[in-house]
């Protein structure tokens, strides 16, 4: 076989492995960018839809305050409202599943009309407070509890001032503390003729930010047997500044409700009363704090205190995407979202069919 | 002799076919657009909606106008996710800067630096505004 067959054999070859190779390489190279200009799509698609719920105020635009109304289109937004991503308080509040006239997820995404998304929606505080007990010193007329607070945004603290509220049976009282560096401690007496469990209730406000507030509680036996479990004797549910407390046993008898933010606290005024719940109206008190809902009573002959925020915060509903995220692009977003001059973090998940 | 040589030529060919194709291939890979405009949309937008709400009951340009500026450091700490590292300067009317102390969380660990520029007016007795800049970075 003369030299110049094998030559132009070899470089033919070359060209054809060249040419396979030049293919290859270019399906390799743009499959990402196709890919990822049908992503970017896609997520814009997602964005602007999780806008679209928290600037829109839904129809009709005051379905949060009425019980019974189930929005035709979904939206959060308050009616009204010249500030962006300011929320109402009684749609949020309904969003929570603990709300005895919470709007489920199915009439959620049918609101929402888009039948290949789903959602998930979760508000909560800037920072978490954390009680804990320290220590009981008990004497023959009063018992002192020591607590430690803590005031802390994933584990960095956060410097805050504490409004407490302690209340029992016939017992209320509030506490004033400063944690320069979010750690505090907190000695609250109660007289030992005052029936338990006690509550102890935080309201923690930034220093730095007015419009920063968290809260949290803490149920203590107090001349009693271990408290229970929120929930355990009553459902509170407050919607357009009125509170329905349903009871979970039928011979309960409720003592006395209390309004608390901040600066102000109050006992509510019972508006009605019937076999299975009891309505307070609640105030709205022009104050940069949410309001805690608390709610004393006996059950035969367990003393209880039941408490809520309002708005219903933190919650945290709709699909869950743990188990779908193979299947599914899923999308979030988080947003700093206004409910009565107080700031709160919103994420929403969306999430559709993988493309 | 001639004849002889046309293979050679042909290997010589294919071997400038194969450089030019790859060099193409190297250059475009790097022209390729990626992903680091959306990223910095979604910054963007949180370190907007950041100073709208810091700013809407006054807190910024109070703030700035007392000079508090480890005030204004904790509160975008607060509000801004975890995770991404901050630093703010602002500006008077003349664009001389106001803040003599660094307004930040950290150095910044990654390139894709997202910029908001936002103009804040002073609550004060006194007419003031400012201009802020925040740049923002997700921390690596």
């Amino acid at each position: 076989m003369p030299a110049i067959s094998i030559d132009t054999f070899f470089a033919c070859s070359l060209m054809v492995l060249l040419v396979l190779s030049a293919m290859a390489g270019a399906s390799k190279l743009l499959y990402p960018h196709i890919t990822n200009t049908i992503g970017e799509n896609m997520g814009e698609r997602y964005r602007e839809t999780s806008k679209y719920i928290l600037l829109n105020d839904g129809t009709p635009s005051n379905w949060g305050q009425n019980n019974q109304t189930i929005p035709e289109i979904f939206g959060l937004a308050k009616k009204n409202s010249n500030n962006p991503y300011e929320l109402d308080i009684d749609k949020v509040s309904r969003l929570n599943s603990e709300n005895v006239y919470a709007f489920s997820y199915a009439q959620m995404f049918t609101a929402l009309k888009f039948s290949d998304v789903s959602l998930r929606i979760k508000m909560e505080t800037f920072f978490d407070v954390a009680i804990n007990l320290t220590a009981v010193f008990e004497a023959s007329n009063e018992t002192t509890y020591q607590f430690e607070i803590l005031s802390r945004k994933y584990g960095v603290s956060v410097q805050t001032e504490l409004r407490c509220y302690v209340i029992a049976e016939s017992y209320f009282e509030s506490y004033y503390v400063f944690a320069s560096n979010g750690r505090s401690n907190l000695n609250i007496t109660i007289p030992n003729d005052v029936d338990g469990p006690a509550l102890l209730a935080v309201l923690a406000r930034s220093t730095d930010d007015t419009q920063i507030v968290s809260f949290e509680s803490y149920s203590l036996a107090h001349n009693s047997t271990e408290p229970q479990p929120g929930g355990a004797f009553l459902r509170l549910s407050p919607l357009n500044y009125s509170l329905t407390a349903s009871f979970v046993y039928p011979e309960t008898m409720l003592s006395n409700a209390y309004a608390l933010t901040f600066d102000y606290s109050l006992t509510l005024t019972q508006t009605s009363i019937s076999n299975d719940s009891a309505t307070y109206d609640v105030a709205n008190f022009l104050d940069f704090s949410p309001t805690l809902l608390i709610v004393t009573g006996w059950n035969s002959t367990n003393f209880f205190t039941e408490w809520t925020a309002y708005p219903q915060i933190p919650l945290e509903t709709g699909a869950d995407f743990a188990d779908s995220m193979t299947l599914s692009d899923v999308y979030a977003y988080s947003y700093i979202v206004t409910i009565n001059s107080v700031l709160y973090k919103c994420t929403i998940w969306l999430g559709g069919p993988r493309n | 002799m001639k004849r002889q040589n046309e293979g050679q030529i042909r290997i010589i060919e294919a071997f400038l076919a194969v450089l030019i194709i790859f060099s193409a291939f190297a250059v475009s890979a790097n022209l390729a657009a990626t992903q680091t405009m959306a990223k910095n949309d979604d910054l963007t937008s949180v370190g907007l909606q950041a100073l709208l709400k810091l700013d809407s009951d006054g807190s910024l340009g109070k703030h700035i106008d007392g000079g508090n500026w480890s005030a204004l450091r904790d509160s975008l700490s607060l509000v801004l996710p975890v995770g991404v590292a901050f630093n703010l300067t602002v500006y008077d009317e003349q664009m001389q800067r106001v803040n003599n102390a660094v307004v930040s969380n950290g150095a910044f660990g990654s390139q894709d630096v997202a910029f908001v520029e936002y103009v804040c007016a002073s609550s004060g007795s006194v007419f003031r505004c400012y201009e802020v800049h925040l740049c923002l970075a997700v921390a690596k």
